[in-house]
């Protein structure tokens, strides 16, 4: 079994977006990559954590419509932003901790690509006392 | 069921498990057969490559990141031949008498664990790296906690050869850090010692019993034994697991009946990643990433120390997300770090136990005071940073993403308490300790001043658990002079168990 579905992958990804704005320039062999790593990752997590992240990812998706009448995608980018920052500065623990999660699994897929590391400015090499003094 | 039979059996290879094989393997020459039982794989050489993700799933439990039942920080420590000192940067720092003499351990005297101490610091090649070795993320570091009037030293550390990857977290590509994996187990091999990897103890039957699995793994070097279930018999068990599995090991085997404090006292020095922004790239990733600390604010309960973390790493250690979080995060080769590191006190509900399926988890509740001393460290290191010549600062309680060079007297304001939610910052340990502490008898202690467990002859304990409360410095020379004391006592006792 997958960790996530294809319409979670979708949704993963739309949110993943708002996290990191450049995840939008990724081509699409950038894109099978993030979708590769996070599911490296979910699969080696025992199936509770993957539950959880499940969960979550459905909380973040269907909450707004209890204050907006609109699902996660379906707001403007700002009023995105605006929840997922309730969530990360001002919502009880769990949930804090969820969207930290969540976060997580975002970032290693997309950071965590070695081959988007000279886009980051990170360019390490074996021998890097030889580039210390220019 | 296979079945095997040794004289001593150590569980565990990083700085006990190794110190202790190699202390104890003079003894093969007379005829005893000796064992290290390492959960971990033995790497090849061309499998150290330096690439986060792809190291820190080979060479981490969890990759890393194992987090705490509250789920307010993460626990990395190593699973390898050579445990956690594969994945070290290798600073190498003697105690100081002072905690030593409030741990208060009777029979436990800081001359002794200083004599041992600096037989590791020769045999692991500690010094200082010289001057031109030193990159712009630590020298700039020194300088502006010299301009501030902080006490800054610099690390020693155990490198030969070292040409600065800055790949010593992902274990190192040159084979320059000397761990025990470079220094103790190849010679305990050499003497006799056997190393059995990828091998798990589940559990310690009885007398000197250990069950046990090895299973295969899609790297490193096939295991000395072949895949399946064993039993291994062994007149003296050392358990040099680290501050999370020995406990857990214990407790699987009943220990926590007679030992009320088995788990407990569990210390952490609970971290923080903090990143000021140059206006132009400093040389951060290239060279070694830790050379300097500054323990000017001990007794407010923090240490900030230098580091150069990895893409990922950094990416989730710093709060917020969007395009602040990208633009920082594109400009590297811009950023200098500090890793803050938290002294806090040992306190018997910060524990070990076992989830339903015999696995450990760790309860951590961060106490007040290590919340002030974070939210302190956060504000001493924007000032490190502006000193130094950064632009912008990101603390993770920071009311706002970037502090910016002319908001600088304003921190007070700008780095607040109530941003210091636990859960909403990312907080980090890899200085795993106590759980098995040592102490003078069995009602707040698991072991003797010579790691003997209380009450069991032939079973002892030489690591990070041993701690009775944080060493208030890198503790992996600490654990090998325990552990040198441990060899001692099963040397001296071994004959007679």
């Amino acid at each position: 079994m997958t960790p996530l579905s294809e319409r979670q992958w979708h949704f993963l990804l739309s949110l993943g977006r708002r996290l990191i704005p450049p995840l939008e320039d990724l081509d699409e062999e950038g894109r099978q990559r993030f979708r590769a790593i996070i599911a490296a990752a979910l699969a080696e997590r025992p199936t509770a954590v993957q539950r959880r992240i499940r969960l979550f990812l459905g909380l973040v998706r269907w909450a707004p419509v209890l204050r907006w009448a609109a699902a996660f995608e379906r707001l403007p980018a700002p009023r995105q932003d605006r929840f997922l920052r309730w969530l990360q500065d001002d919502a009880p623990g769990r949930l804090r901790q969820g969207l930290w999660g969540l976060k997580t699994i975002v970032f290693m897929g997309y950071y965590g690509q070695a081959e988007l590391a000279p886009h980051l400015g990170y360019t390490p090499c074996r021998t890097g006392n030889e580039k210390l003094h220019g | 069921m296979g079945e095997r039979s040794f004289d001593i059996v150590i569980i565990g290879s990083g700085a006990g498990g190794g110190a202790v094989a190699k202390e104890l393997a003079p003894l093969c020459r007379d005829g005893a057969r000796i064992a290290v039982l390492e959960w971990g794989p033995k790497l090849a050489e061309h499998e150290y490559t330096g690439r986060e993700l792809e190291m820190a799933g080979k060479l981490y439990f969890d990759s890393g990141g194992v987090f705490t039942r509250q789920r307010t920080m993460t626990l990395a420590f190593g699973r390898a031949y050579g445990g956690s000192t594969v994945v070290y940067t290798g600073t190498s720092l003697m105690i100081p008498e002072g905690p030593v003499r409030r741990w208060g351990v009777p029979g436990l005297e800081w001359s002794d664990l200083r004599r041992r101490s600096l037989k590791y610091l020769r045999e692991n090649n500690v010094h200082l790296l010289e001057e031109d070795r030193l990159n712009d993320n630590n020298r700039l570091f020194f300088e502006a906690c010299t301009k501030l009037g902080f006490r800054v030293e610099q690390f020693p550390i155990n490198v030969k050869g070292c040409q600065g990857s800055g790949m010593c977290n992902l274990g190192c590509p040159n084979a320059a850090k000397q761990g025990t994996h470079r220094v103790q187990l190849p010679a305990a091999e050499a003497a006799g010692v056997e190393v059995i990897t990828n091998c798990k103890v589940q559990r310690i039957e009885g007398r000197g019993v250990l069950r046990a699995v090895v299973e295969e793994r899609p790297y490193g070097l096939p295991s000395p034994w072949e895949p399946g279930e064993y039993l291994v018999r062994a007149r003296v068990v050392v358990v040099a697991g680290g501050a999370v599995q020995s406990p857990a090991l214990l407790l699987r085997s009943g220990y926590g009946r007679h030992l009320p404090a088995l788990g407990r006292y569990f210390t952490a020095h609970p971290a923080l990643i903090l990143v000021g922004e140059h206006p132009r790239p400093i040389t951060n990733f290239y060279g070694h990433p830790k050379s300097f600390y500054c323990d000017h604010f001990a007794d407010r309960g923090f240490l900030l120390e230098t580091c150069m973390y990895f893409p990922f790493v950094t990416a989730k250690n710093l709060i917020g997300f969007g395009e602040e979080h990208a633009q920082l995060m594109h400009r590297m080769d811009r950023l200098q770090m500090i890793l803050v590191l938290a002294l806090d006190p040992a306190l018997p509900e910060n524990r070990v136990v076992l989830d339903r399926d015999g696995e450990p988890v760790v309860e951590y509740t961060f106490s007040e005071a290590v919340l002030d001393a974070l939210l302190e460290s956060m504000k001493v290191s924007a000032r490190i940073f502006f000193a130094a010549g950064a632009e912008r600062v990101h603390a993770p309680a920071g009311e706002k993403f970037f502090i910016e060079r002319g908001e600088q007297d304003q921190l007070d304001e700008l780095i607040t308490r109530r941003r210091l939610q636990p859960g909403r910052i990312s907080v980090a340990s890899a200085h795993l300790m106590g759980g098995c502490r040592m102490g003078a008898g069995p009602a707040d202690s698991v072991t003797d001043a010579w790691g003997q467990v209380h009450g069991v002859p032939w079973l002892f304990v030489a690591d990070s658990s041993l701690f009775p409360n944080c060493a208030e410095i890198n503790p992996y020379v600490t654990i090998m002079a325990f552990a040198d004391r441990v060899a001692e006592a099963v040397r001296s006792r071994w004959r007679e168990v």
